[in-house]
Formats: structure tokens, sequence, C-alpha cells
């Protein structure tokens, strides 16, 4: 147990300094680059191009607590002491609004939303993708354009294809929404049974796509498997092909917890802009909507809290991995 | 006469492959493998020796494709067998394999006990964990491993344990044949002795009744094989006894081969088998005459044409066109200078 | 080498997705020989089904949805070449240098690769492009291209590590020669397939961050790219009026470019692996 300390020790220093260069850049880069949100902020106010009162006020509040005409290392210090604080600002769009409250309000949905969603396409295109690669001919042939094909579609264009299919064209689930416009969340079976529904499409749109790609991986993996010197040994010891599969199985997926790590950002971008095809009520319709009204500060608390949620994922799944894997159980033993 | 536990009759395997080239890996090839003997095989990497390996277990797994020939153990000819017949009455049960790199031979996620136990489940109907445990304890003991080997995973091994291991694993089922692919190759010296020992203690104590050993190493077939077979491109050149092949080898290919270690005790030591100058024939080509023409120093025009039959002298089979006298004649010629 | 290009074309995968690859790409050339409509002039009413003088009937703006599709495509690949190009190149300075120097250069190129690939590449994308308020596809391109090296850079490093000891490699530097040279002639010609076909997964995946970013609304300006297109219908809801004309072409437009890109990857991967192959 000692070595799988030493393990999460240096994966928690390494996720630790990964967060901090997070931080750093999403507080560095809307303010390095040339005409950049926060000077342009800094100039409609002195400028007084901030006509009406209430627009004024918005941007002082900004101003005073962001320090912004202070140097910008003193302006980092201000940003960071605020976020060990929890106070990611006031809402531009949405004022007088804590950008911190409309942050806590929508990750539920994009949680409740994304998590499962993954999981079982990560799930399904495994099994997948270890049948594609034993079985091989035909079922491979069909199966890995097919899947190759899907993965290739964005998830939020396979998200528009069914909310076009099956909520305008069959209507058979609705359209949009994370459940009926004229309900109040309230813990209702009524209320429940409408989040269901509204679930539907945008889980599956989600799900197919990750099958897709999670597939082709687990195909590959796999198929590196059965090559192994062990699938023949344990062929000439007399082993059922059921029984080595099933070790090919537990070997090629144990990467592949890596490779969903790994490609959790790409997965999770995607899956937030189904979101805001679905006006679902998650981060991705948030920030769609803040960047559509210029709320920096809301924008800024966005990809903070994604890139966050992406790292904590990311940290889980070696912790996880780190576990199961007695490869590098041992290897961290020597 | 001895029972024979494998009778292998003309047998050819080929190799197919995407493009649709066929590489005859083995090509005619026939031996017979006693009770209580030990078979060596030698050759160079690309001889044919491994794909031998697989076919005498009837292990024909693309792009390794069975073309002819009989493969008979305990009266099977398991060259026919479907592969699920194959897998439950012959794989493991009467004929085993002993993997040219049991350095990854092992899956690295699984403990050993786990694939002993899954091994024997597999030929032992209704056997209870306890008692694989116990046997497979008991025959850790016998061969002198360490018990708790079989708690540990493969990547905690040494090369020379995991050698072992795989050896043991192989053998629990008490099979007749035991096909040993390259067994020592990847280890130290003081290793290989250690699984020499270990092989011959499993012949001795009865666990096999034979073996069939493959390699490229000259010096550890004068350690344990009763007969040897020099195989090159896919073909058998040269059969007998052991003593005999590697002290007085008739075909050119054996005596290349073996003519610089005739004195065992200095230089049989890591003396390895390619120091013929030269390199197989492209087997994807169809071959005429004798295939180790091009890199023969004693081939005359009459060797270019044709098919070399195997020839039998001496209680020796060899395939050549010129006799013995005739053979150990260019043998002494070519000495003379190198002595002067 | 020449024997490998033979190998390639042996290859079904690769010749489908080649095939698919350039008839697209014929059409993204040739159409607008044929048919010099402006792909940004609205001239019809909004979402007019498919007609015959109207083959995929016209966008919320009126436009040509034809005409639109042909400009967007070749848009959106001339952003993912330029992309996958920048990509591939930083990615390969990064990868061959940190691989082949090693130590503390290795440490801290290794570092920052490592970071960049858990930190979604999709958020810098947005923080870069929010601070930018006039975008145009070149500026897209750049952005995409800066951002999404990390995976090049991760993959060479590692083929250049198993290559770095290699004889010919120590026989050059014993000859003296110096590190870029070693590098270009002795490491390079090594990776170069390798190279190829992360390249071709960029431009794959810079079509797609276009895609995602335009969606978002920080797309380039005063141009058409498939992810514009898709950003349009999905604002003006041309799902919900049934205009489905709108966004499938986009949609397939996208995943066909794609899809014979990985189909080529995956060709050549099989030529390259051969463990793969069977």
């Amino acid at each position: 147990m000692k070595s799988y300390r030493k393990y999460m020790t240096s994966k928690i220093a390494w996720y630790v300094l990964t967060f901090v260069v997070a931080v750093f850049l999403n507080f560095l880069l809307p303010r390095l680059i040339p005409g950049n949100p926060v000077s342009t902020i800094v100039s409609k106010i002195t400028s007084g191009m901030a006509d009406t009162n209430s627009i004024k006020r918005v941007y002082e509040t900004f101003e005073k607590e962001f320090g912004l005409n202070k140097p910008i290392w003193e302006q980092f210090m201000i940003y960071v002491s605020n976020l060990i604080h929890g106070n990611m600002g006031t809402s531009f769009g949405q004022y007088p609004r804590k950008v911190t409250d409309i942050l806590a309000s929508s990750i539920v949905w994009t949680i409740g939303l994304q998590l499962p969603a993954i999981i079982v396409s990560w799930i399904l295109g495994n099994v997948l993708g270890v049948l594609a690669a034993y079985i091989k001919k035909g079922f491979d042939r069909v199966l890995f354009p097919v899947f190759l094909f899907i993965s290739c579609i964005p998830s939020f264009g396979f998200a528009i294809v069914m909310v076009w299919l099956f909520a305008v064209a069959l209507k058979i689930a609705p359209a949009s929404g994370g459940y009926a416009f004229d309900m109040i969340p309230s813990p209702t079976l009524s209320f429940f049974l409408s989040v269901l529904q509204h679930y539907q499409l945008p889980f599956w749109s989600i799900v197919l796509v990750g099958i897709g790609g999670q597939s082709l991986g687990m195909r590959e993996m796999s198929i590196y498997e059965l090559n192994a010197d062990y699938v023949k040994y344990c062929r000439l010891l007399g082993l059922k092909d059921s029984k080595i599969v099933k070790y090919v199985f537990k070997n090629a997926v144990l990467p592949q917890i890596t490779g969903l790590a790994l490609s959790l950002g790409t997965m999770v971008g995607g899956a937030l802009i189904t979101e805001i095809v679905f006006s679902y009520p998650g981060l991705g319709s948030v920030l769609f909507n803040a960047i559509a009204a210029q709320d920096f500060p809301l924008i800024s608390g966005c990809t903070l809290l994604i890139t966050t949620g992406v790292l904590v994922a990311n940290f889980l799944v070696d912790i996880v991995y780190g576990l199961i894997d007695p490869r590098i159980k041992v290897a961290q033993q020597e | 006469m001895a029972e024979m536990l494998l009778q292998v009759e003309n047998l050819k395997s080929v190799y197919k492959t995407r493009f649709n080239e066929r590489i005859v890996a083995v090509d005619d090839v026939s031996f017979n493998l006693e009770n209580g003997k030990c078979l060596g095989i030698a050759g160079e990497s690309g001889s044919g020796k491994s794909t031998l390996a697989m076919s005498i277990m009837g292990y024909y797994h693309p792009p390794l494709f069975y073309e002819s020939g009989a493969i008979y153990i305990s009266g099977i000819d398991i060259a026919k067998l479907p592969y699920n017949q194959l897998r439950e009455k012959i794989l493991g049960k009467e004929i085993a394999y002993i993997p040219q790199a049991a350095m990854n031979a092992l899956n690295p996620t699984q403990k050993i006990i786990n694939l002993v136990a899954d091994v024997m489940k597999e030929h032992v109907k209704g056997i209870t964990i306890n008692e694989i445990k116990k046997i497979a304890e008991e025959r850790f003991e016998t061969l002198n491993l360490p018990k708790d080997v079989l708690q540990r995973y493969p990547i905690e091994l040494s090369g020379g344990m995991k050698q072992r291991t795989v050896i043991a694993i192989s053998t629990i089922l008490n099979p007749k044949i035991l096909v040993a692919d390259e067994p020592t190759s990847a280890l130290d010296v003081t290793s290989q002795k250690i699984v020499i020992k270990l092989l011959k203690d499993l012949l001795k104590r009865g666990f096999i009744k034979a073996m069939i050993f493959i390699t490229h190493e000259l010096p550890l077939l004068y350690n344990i094989a009763d007969e040897i077979i020099v195989m090159y491109a896919g073909e058998v050149v040269e059969s007998g006894k052991a003593e005999e092949i590697i002290f007085d080898p008739i075909h050119p290919y054996s005596h290349g081969l073996m003519n610089s270690i005739i004195v065992p005790e200095k230089g049989i030591k890591g003396k390895k088998l390619a120091v013929i100058p030269g390199a197989p024939p492209n087997l994807k080509l169809k071959l005429e005459g004798c295939r180790f023409f091009e890199r023969c120093q004693f081939a005359k025009d009459e060797c270019k044409n044709g098919r070399i039959d195997i020839k039998c002298a001496n209680e020796r089979n060899y395939r050549c066109v010129f006799g013995v006298e005739e053979l150990k004649e260019m043998y002494e010629d070519d000495k003379k200078p190198a002595t002067t | 080498m020449k024997g490998n290009f033979k190998t390639i074309f042996k290859s079904g995968k690769f010749d489908v997705g080649l095939a698919i690859f350039a008839l697209l790409l014929l059409c993204i050339v040739i159409f607008p020989l044929l048919n010099r409509e402006d792909p940004l002039k609205m001239n019809y009413t909004m979402f007019q089904p498919p007609g015959p003088n109207l083959p995929l009937g016209s966008d919320n703006f009126g436009r040509n949805e034809l005409v639109e599709l042909i400009a967007g495509g070749k848009t959106s690949l001339i952003i993912g070449i330029l992309a996958g190009a920048i990509a591939t190149c930083i990615g390969l300075i990064i990868g061959l240098s940190g691989g082949y120097l090693g130590g503390l250069v290795d440490n801290v190129l290794s570092s920052v690769t490592n970071i960049f690939i858990v930190i979604p590449s999709f958020i810098i994308l947005v923080l870069i492009s929010v601070s930018i308020s006039s975008r145009s596809f070149l500026t897209t391109a750049l952005v995409i291209g800066f951002t999404s090296w990390p995976w090049t850079a991760r993959a060479v490093r590692a083929q250049t590590i198993s290559l770095r000891n290699r004889d010919h490699v120590n026989l050059a530097k014993v000859s003296g020669y110096s590190i870029p040279k070693i590098i270009v002639m002795e490491i390079l010609p090594y990776i170069a397939s390798y190279v190829g076909m992360a390249f071709i997964l960029q431009v794959a995946s810079g079509i797609l961050s276009e895609a995602t970013i335009s969606m978002l609304g920080l797309g380039p300006q005063n141009t058409v790219t498939l992810g514009l297109m898709l950003n349009w219908a999905t604002m003006y809801e041309a799902h919900m009026s049934g205009a489905w004309w709108a966004f499938v072409p986009p949609v397939l437009m996208i995943a066909l470019i794609t899809f014979s890109l990985n189909l080529m990857n995956t060709g050549l991967d099989q030529v390259f692996n051969p463990q793969i192959r069977s």
C-alpha cells in the first residue's frame, strides 16, 4: 500500500500543478491579446462609452471586483484570492446575479447528463470493440466503417438531426429544455418524468457518438492484445476462446480507462455544444449565452469550471486505474 | 520396439499472406517420437522450426494453414481434427507447449494460480479450487519452485523464474509430449542450466513421456537430446542420433554448423548456429534443386536441378546429391589448407 | 519506399478513404467554376425547400444552400489543413527536441505537453477566440493549430526516444554531425510515415474544432464554414421548422471529410504497423 501512496502523491502533485497552470491561463489569455475583453471593458468605462447608467454600473462592479486599474500581477493576486473565496464576479448579462450562483444551478444538469452518457458510451463501446476485434470477418468489416463514420459526426450535428427526426418529424420526444417549460423544478413524480423525457435525446446523441470513438480504440487495443504471446500460449494450453477473450478484454480495457481520461476533454466539449442544440439548462447553454451577451465574467467562470471538472475526472480515473491495474501497482514497487 | 507417441508423416504447412502469397514453411517433414526420448530440432531462425512446433500440435491459426500430411498422437490424426476437439482432447492434455518468449507468455494481469486453475478446470471435470491449489502447490514443490510464485503476478517474477513457471503450468496435467520452443534462448547461462535440468527432471519423473526441444543453440541439444533433426528452409536436411549428428555430420549444412565444435569441452560453449555466410532462400519462390545450394561451398552443377530426396546411410537420413564417402572426402580436402 | 507505396494502395481502407476524399475535393474545386453564385448573397426567401432551381433549398438568410455548402466545405477544409499543418509542425519540433535531447529539456517539454493534453484544448480555444474581436478564417485556423499540437508532440517524442539509441543514429553522432542534422537525416525519415498519419488526423480534428467553436458563436466572420452553417441552422431553429436541408448537408459533409481522412489514416496504420494487419 505504501507504493500506492507514492503513486497517489505524485499524481496529486501533478494535478495541482496542472490546475495552477489552468487558472493562470484562464486569467491571462483574455487579458494578454490586444483587443481583449478586459481592456475593452476598461476603455469603455474610461471613455464614457458605457453610456447608460446600468451598463456603467455593471462594468464598475467588475472593475471593483477585479482591480482592473492595478498592475497585472496585482490583478492576478486579486483574481486568485477571489477564487479562494469562491467569488467569480458578477454576471454582466444577468446582473446582479453572481457567476458562482449561475454556475451552481447549471452544473447539476451538465453532470447529470454527461457523466452517465460518457460512462454508458464507454462501456458499450468497449464491449462492441472487443467483439469486433475477436469476431473479425463480417462483423468487423461492417461494424468498423459504421463506428468510424459515427465517430466522425460531431455530437451536436448528430443532436440536431435527432431533434428534427424524433421531436419534429416523429413527435415522440420533446425538442428542448431540461424539463417541460411550464414546470417549476420540484421533487415531484411528474417533474421527474418530464426530466426523464427531456433526457433521452441529448443522452443518446452523446452516447452514440461516444460509442463510435470508444469502440474504435478498444478494437485496436484488442487486436493488439489478441496478437500477444499469452493468447497463443493460452490457446495451446487448450483454454476456451471465451475465456481468452475475457483476458483480452480485461487487458485491453485497462488502457482504455486512461484513454477515456485523455479523450474526456474532447468529449465534454462536444457534449457541451450538444446542450446548446437542446437548450439544455447546463453549462454548455450558459457558456453559449454568455458568449452571445459578451458576459465576460460568466465566460471566464464557465471555462474555469469546465477545466476543473475535466481535471477532477481525469484525476479520479488515474486513481482508479492505479488501484486496479496490477502492472501499475508493481511498477510502483520497484 | 518402443512405443511411438508421435508420428509425423509428410507434413506440409503454408503461410498465406493477405496478398495471396504462399510461403511453404514446413515442407514434407516426417519423424517419429518414441516414449522416453527427447528429440532436438535445430535450425537457423526462419528455418521453419517454430512453425513445425505449431504444426505438430495441430495448431493451425491464420495465416498458417495445414496443407497435407498427418500427425498421429495416440492413433488420432490431429491435423484433421476440428479445432474445438483438438482444444478439448489434445492441447494441454496430450501435448503441451513451452513458448519461445516465455517473458510475455503469461497474461500480465492475472495471478499465476488463476491461470493454473483455468487450465485445470478446462480439462478436469468438476475439480474444485482447493484441489487445484493442492495439486499446484505439490507440483511446484516437487519441481523446486517456490510455492508463493502461485500468488504472484507475472511481472513480479524474474525471467528465469517465469520460464520455469511456464514449464510447470504447461506440464501440470502430465501431458505425454512436451514441445519446448527455444525455452532457454532468452535466459542467462545459470538460468539456462536450471531450465534444462528441470526439463530432464520432468522426463525422469514421468510427468511427461517425451519431449521435442527446438533451438538454434547446439550445445543445449548435446546436453539433452537423444535424436536430432536439422532443418533448413522448411525441409529436414539431416536426421539421426544426437551424438552422430553433432560429431559426424553428413549434410554440408549440418557440417557447416557443427564442424567447429568437434572438441565439446572447449569449443562447444556458446557456439551458435549462424556461422555460415548468406541467408536462407526466399520461400515465397518456387524452389528447384538443393535449397542450400547458394550457401554451400561444395555445391556443383548437379545440385541445381530437380528435387533432392532424403537418402539413408549409416542409420542416418540426409538430403544431398552426394554420397557419404564423397562428402567425407570433400570435408577432408577442405580441412587440409586450413591446418597448414 | 517504392514497395511501401505499392502496399499502401493494397490497403482497401486507404483506397476507399482516398476515393471519398478525392471526390469531395473535386466537387469543392470544380463546382465554383461552373456556378459562380456568391455563397453569401441572399437571393431567396428563408428556408425554401429543395427544388429544381435550388437542389438543396435555401438557408435562414435565403442563401443558396448548395453553393454555401461547397464554399463552406472549402473554407472548413482549408482551416483544417492549415491548423493541421501548424499543429503537426509544433508537435514535431517539441516532440523531436524533447525526445532527442532528453534530460531537462525533455522534462520541461513533456510536462508542458502533458498539461496541455489534460486541459481541454477546446477551452483554450474559447479563451483565445473570445479575446480576438475580428476573426478571419485564417485566425481561426491559427488558433486551432496552436491549441491542438500536444497529441502529436507526445507521439513524436515516444517515437524519437525509441530511435535515439539506434546504431545508425549513434554512427552519425560519432561522425560528428550536428544535432539538427542528425535529427533531420537520421530520425525524421524514420518517423515520416507516422508524422504523415498524425497530420491527417490533425486535419480531421481541425475541421471538428472549427465546427465546435463556430457553434459557440466564436467562429470566423464574413465567411461561410460548415460549422457556421450549423450554427446558423441552430440559432434560427431550422430543425424546429423541419428545414432539414439546412443542417443535414453540413453535418454529412463534416462527417464525410473526417471519415475519409480517418479511413486513410487507418489504412496507413495497417501498412506501417503490420501487427494490426491480420
